[in-house]
């Protein structure tokens, strides 16, 4: 028997996490017991910072590692049975999530302390759950898939419940293991029902045998695809989100609104485009009608509500509706135009909830729409930075969030074109109809933090060093990213993204 | 790069917001190193001081402005996004130079107008209005389509701050309603641009969102738009459809008007002014710049449904104007009146008609933004704007009350100010096109003479019955500058409208060529103007004493 033929340095960013993963609750246990070693105590917020700062250093030099694979040939790692796949696809995901995550880790440490719930086993899941998610985005086998999806989830679970004397906290995260565990029963069963069909679990030779006419196969790759769209929160699956949003740590809601998403999404772009290459009309037909219920219910909840985390919430279902266009077209300017608007929603996404979670104090959240009324005069860096996430997540040119809109609407016509039928046209109409839905919601917050006077009573508080950084950099990027899309010179390595993002959907 | 006489377009453009950069640049080195803030008085002052120098660059602009070329003049190309051929495209020419000149000319006024109105937030109501400045000039400028929707949306956020933060009681409401009604317009537009861009590529075989071909490539302007036998969503009609709705919107053409009068009586003084004056050209211009030549068999098919809003909004905005107890209100419904004749006159689509539509929209500008300007001022005074607050206020300010008068028959359109002239060719046009539409345009005219005067009886003339109005101190030396530069356009269009028509007559001829070229049978609906067959002799044909000598004899030799 020969020995596998393994590729370590093509997995050397998951890697790098998983050793994090590993070492993190170490160092938490060290710094517990400084006291014996040291003459003072470590206060807890000191303690916190060095977690916090540790986290990013792993998540950082993943990121480097990923930016240094930019562009280089695709590797799997195991030649034998390829079931991780490094493409340029993968690459650029792992870095959305690493850099999602990142700036996550950075802003957590004050923002759990300002909570009392300073406890280092949140870096380890964070680290743990980012390491499932790129498994999930690199997984080209059906079991890798579920494996990453697991590894990704159940941390993520954990880290929902993270306020463990807050009700709403425990709530939120028995709904989301409830609904996650259940959508995770329904993706396996598709899963067997597949692999009974087919009798392979690599999605490339499951594309190869796909037979339309096969019920089993059919009813499988339909329970696959609910699976999936209960964990990127599509309509009719997407109950959980607002509620799970909501109870869950601010900093946490962030993670689970945009890097969950990526990591989700890119599994629905690799079963799509590997497996079910030659989409039949019934999936079609059922991912057109769901686009456009998930754009136009999360579009039309978010507008009723007064909690900016669930107004968040809904806007990230909104969000996810015009992300299943891009998959509709299902071309690679359709793909391409995912992956850019995926990093463009991150920046935006993890600013805003960033915002809310700076305005936390004292162990209160202050997430009520209300709680941000003059915002514009006691702290004007949070209103600016959180205008700007608002502008673009509506879609107002001159931001990532219409560069996106942009890319994606014009796939739909491009496509449209291409097959001379209506119906993408139509999907680009209801999408621009629910951007403009969408205003009403968005204009409401930059509306109250500039137009209305604060309530009487709030301390203004400083924010830390670095929180503020995370802010600052999450608004330059939503810049930066919509006037120059294609050159955006992201850390010392000149990524050309767009052009990136087009070479990395071309692979399989 | 920087250089004033080559980039003439950008420094217009970005001169206001680069203004912005240097306040808040020096706004952070006082804070950081001399733990001191810029006081709100030099914000202003730097603010005044980068708008006089926009308005100096527009009319620069003007000045090197070559009258008798009718295609883009003081060009600036650069590649921006070019694989989705997005380049950074800036030209202006005769349709565009005066809209230009009377953005530039209009900061300044109402900077100036509303120096000791607006006393809260002075720094971000400077920050907002520069960059406001910019948006409006990049729309009118660019040529690139992409670059023109960017700057279109962009500057409905200024805007939108503007209302919302120094407005009356019903902002909110009104800041929100405004934008989002402008918002569905332009994103469908986004749509039917697509469409149009991949027609384009289709026949030319390579992305390209220039309007106008730039350095003998091809635009957007040379694409074949099928009239039938294509997919719907291709057609002329419905890509015209959702380019209208999104201009009628801004325009606004009545029955998309509602916006108006909500955001027009929160909106504070500058404001209204710049909405007036400025916006809702933007709709206009987006009419005559982009949906007409592109879509003109389309333009042709669908004129009687636009003669007919055109005339509707005529009639309704003057009717529901006579009505108003407010004085700000009434002035919005007549902008919503006035603006039917600049339709009406477009869509005569012979040279009288454009030009006269042009015309109008920079007279619209001017008059309107004085009106509300002067309505600012006397609300400063007394904080309320119902007419029968007033009454012989002719007495107590005779200054104000002059100039008042001047704007009131400007808007009127008496002859002799700027008004008429701008009234006058368009009916004229449109009597060409269609006499029953020119016939119920002049009502119109009477009409407006009815409500403006009728307010200004009411306000100026008879007893001082109120004892707040007894003490009201006339106006000061800042406001007398305004109001002096307010009028000396009025008087000069109406006096000597050549120096600004001339400009615009090969720009015009060249646009008829265009549609013409593009398909549409425009002499048969306009009354037999044809541009390619009379464009030597028509100058003759026109009304040859609105324009000086020395261009009638240059156009009979």
């Amino acid at each position: 028997m020969k020995a596998p033929d393994l590729d370590l340095a093509a997995i050397a960013p998951l890697c790098a996490v998983a050793l994090g993963a590993v070492l993190i609750p170490l160092l938490d246990v060290l710094l517990g017991r400084t006291k014996t070693f040291l003459s003072r105590p470590v206060t807890e917020a000191w303690a916190g910072t060095v977690m916090s700062l540790a986290t990013t250093g792993v998540l950082l030099v993943a990121l480097v590692m990923c930016f240094d694979a930019a562009g280089s040939a695709p590797r799997v790692f195991n030649r034998d049975h390829p079931m991780i796949l490094m493409d340029g696809m993968t690459n650029f995901l792992n870095i959305v999530i690493l850099i999602g995550s990142l700036l996550t880790a950075l802003a957590s440490g004050k923002f759990l302390a300002d909570l009392s719930i300073n406890r280092g086993e949140y870096y380890a899941l964070l680290l743990a759950a980012v390491l499932g998610m790129m498994l999930l985005v690199a997984a080209t086998d059906l079991m890798m898939l579920f494996v990453g999806l697991e590894l990704m989830s159940i941390p993520v679970y954990a880290m929902a419940g993270f306020r463990r004397d807050s009700l709403r906290s425990n709530e939120s995260a028995l709904k989301y293991f409830l609904v996650g565990s259940f959508a995770s029963a329904i993706l396996l069963y598709g899963i067997a029902l597949i692999y009974g069909a087919t009798g392979t679990l690599s999605l490339r030779e499951i594309g190869a045998r796909f037979d339309v006419d096969d019920p089993v196969l059919l009813i499988g790759s339909g329970l696959l695809l609910v699976g999936l769209a209960f964990k990127i929160a599509t309509v009719p699956f997407h109950q959980w989100a607002p509620d799970v949003y909501e109870g869950a740590p601010t900093t946490v809601s962030g993670l689970m609104a945009t890097t969950v998403k990526v990591a989700a999404f890119a599994a629905l772009i690799r079963v799509f485009r590997m497996a079910f290459g030659s989409i039949d009309e019934l999936l079609y037909a059922a991912l057109w009608v769901m686009a456009v219920l998930t754009m136009t219910v999360g579009n039309l909840m978010a507008i009723i509500q007064q909690n900016t985390k669930r107004m968040l919430a809904y806007s990230s279902v909104a969000h996810t509706g015009y992300l299943l266009v891009g998959i509709l077209v299902g071309t690679q300017v359709g793909i391409s135009a995912v992956l850019f608007y995926l990093l463009a929603y991150t920046f935006m996404t993890l600013g805003a909830f960033g915002v809310v979670a700076v305005l936390a104090q004292a162990g209160q959240e202050r997430e009520r729409i209300e709680d941000l009324a003059g915002l514009a005069n006691s702290r004007m860096f949070l209103a600016v930075v959180m205008t700007i996430c608002m502008v673009s997540l509506a879609g107002i040119p001159g931001t990532a969030g219409f560069m996106g809109k942009f890319y994606i609407f014009r796939a739909a016509v491009e496509q449209a074109f291409a097959t001379g039928s209506s119906s993408l046209i139509w999907l680009a109409v209801i999408g621009v109809l629910n951007s403009a839905v969408s205003l009403v919601y968005y204009l409401r917050v930059p509306m109250v933090m500039f137009m209305r006077e604060p309530e009487p009573g709030q301390e203004p508080d400083r924010s830390g060093t670095f929180e503020g950084l995370v802010l600052a950099v999450c608004a330059v990027a939503v810049i930066l990213l919509g006037i120059w899309p294609e050159d955006l010179n992201l850390i010392l390595t000149r990524v050309d993204v767009l052009h990136w993002a087009s070479v990395a959907s071309a692979a399989p | 790069m920087f250089d004033i006489q080559e980039n003439l377009l950008s420094w217009v453009i970005f001169l206001p917001i680069a203004g912005i950069g240097i306040l808040l640049a020096l706004e952070a080195v006082g804070r950081i190193f001399m733990s001191r803030r810029l006081s709100d008085r030099s914000w202003r002052a730097a603010g005044m001081g980068f708008a006089l120098g926009n308005f100096g660059l527009s009319l620069l602009v003007w000045q090197r402005f070559d009258p008798t070329d009718g295609g883009l003049q003081l060009v600036e190309h650069s590649a921006w996004l070019p694989d989705l051929g997005i380049q950074y495209y800036v030209g202006v020419d005769g349709i565009s130079l005066f809209l230009v000149v009377m953005t530039g000319f209009l900061l300044p006024i109402t900077l100036l107008a509303s120096w000791t109105d607006i006393a809260s937030r002075v720094k971000q109501y400077v920050f907002f209005m520069l960059c406001l400045q910019t948006g409006m000039m990049g729309a009118f400028l660019s040529m690139n389509l992409f670059l023109f929707y960017l700057f279109w949306e962009l500057m409905l956020i200024p805007m939108y701050f503007i209302i919302g933060i120094w407005g009356g009681p019903r902002k909110l409401y009104a800041t929100l309603k405004f934008f989002i009604y402008t918002m569905v317009g332009s994103l469908l537009m986004l749509v039917g641009l697509l469409v149009v861009y991949y027609l384009n590529a289709q026949q030319f075989g390579f992305l390209n969102f220039d309007y106008i071909g730039h350095g003998g490539a091809s635009g957007i302007i040379d694409t074949v738009i099928p009239t039938a036998g294509a997919p719907w969503w291709q057609t002329q009609f419905w890509l015209f459809l959702v380019f209208g709705l999104a201009f009628a919107v801004k325009v606004p053409m009545f029955p998309f008007h509602t916006w108006l009068p909500d955001a027009h009586v929160e909106a504070p003084t500058p404001g209204s002014a710049i909405l007036a004056g400025v916006l809702l050209k933007l709709g206009t211009y987006g009419f005559i710049r982009f949906a007409m030549p592109l879509f003109p068999e389309a333009a042709v098919e669908l004129s009687g449904l636009v003669f007919a809003l055109g005339v509707t909004g005529i009639i309704y905005g003057a009717l529901v104007a006579m009505i108003q107890q407010d004085i700000k209100k009434l002035v919005a419904y007549s902008s919503v009146s006035h603006l039917g004749f600049v339709m009406i006159g477009l869509f005569a689509m012979n040279l009288q008609g454009l030009e006269g539509a042009i015309l109008q929209m920079v007279n619209h500008g001017v008059s309107t933004g004085a009106l509300f300007i002067l309505v600012g001022m006397i609300y400063e005074r007394r904080h309320v704007r119902e007419i029968s607050e007033f009454g012989g206020l002719a007495k107590v300010m005779p200054v104000f009350a002059t100039f008042f008068l001047i704007a009131t028959l400007s808007s009127i359109g008496l002859p002799m100010l700027n008004g008429f002239v701008g009234e006058f060719l368009i009916l004229l046009g449109t009597f060409a096109a269609a006499p029953w539409v020119a016939v119920l345009a002049t009502t119109g005219v009477i009409l407006s003479a009815i409500y403006m005067l009728w307010m200004y009886r009411r306000v100026f003339f008879g007893p001082v019955t109120n004892n707040a109005n007894r003490g009201l101190l006339d106006l000061d030396t800042r406001e007398r500058i305004v109001a002096v530069a307010l009028t000396l356009p009025m008087f000069w269009i109406g006096i000597y409208p050549a120096s600004f028509l001339r400009p615009m007559d090969a720009a015009v001829s060249e646009l008829m060529r265009t549609m013409e070229q593009r398909g549409a049978n425009i002499a048969a609906h306009n009354g037999g103007q044809s541009a390619l067959a009379s464009l030597p002799a028509e100058t003759s044909e026109r009304v040859s004493w609105l324009r000086d000598k020395d261009h009638a004899s240059e156009a009979a030799e």
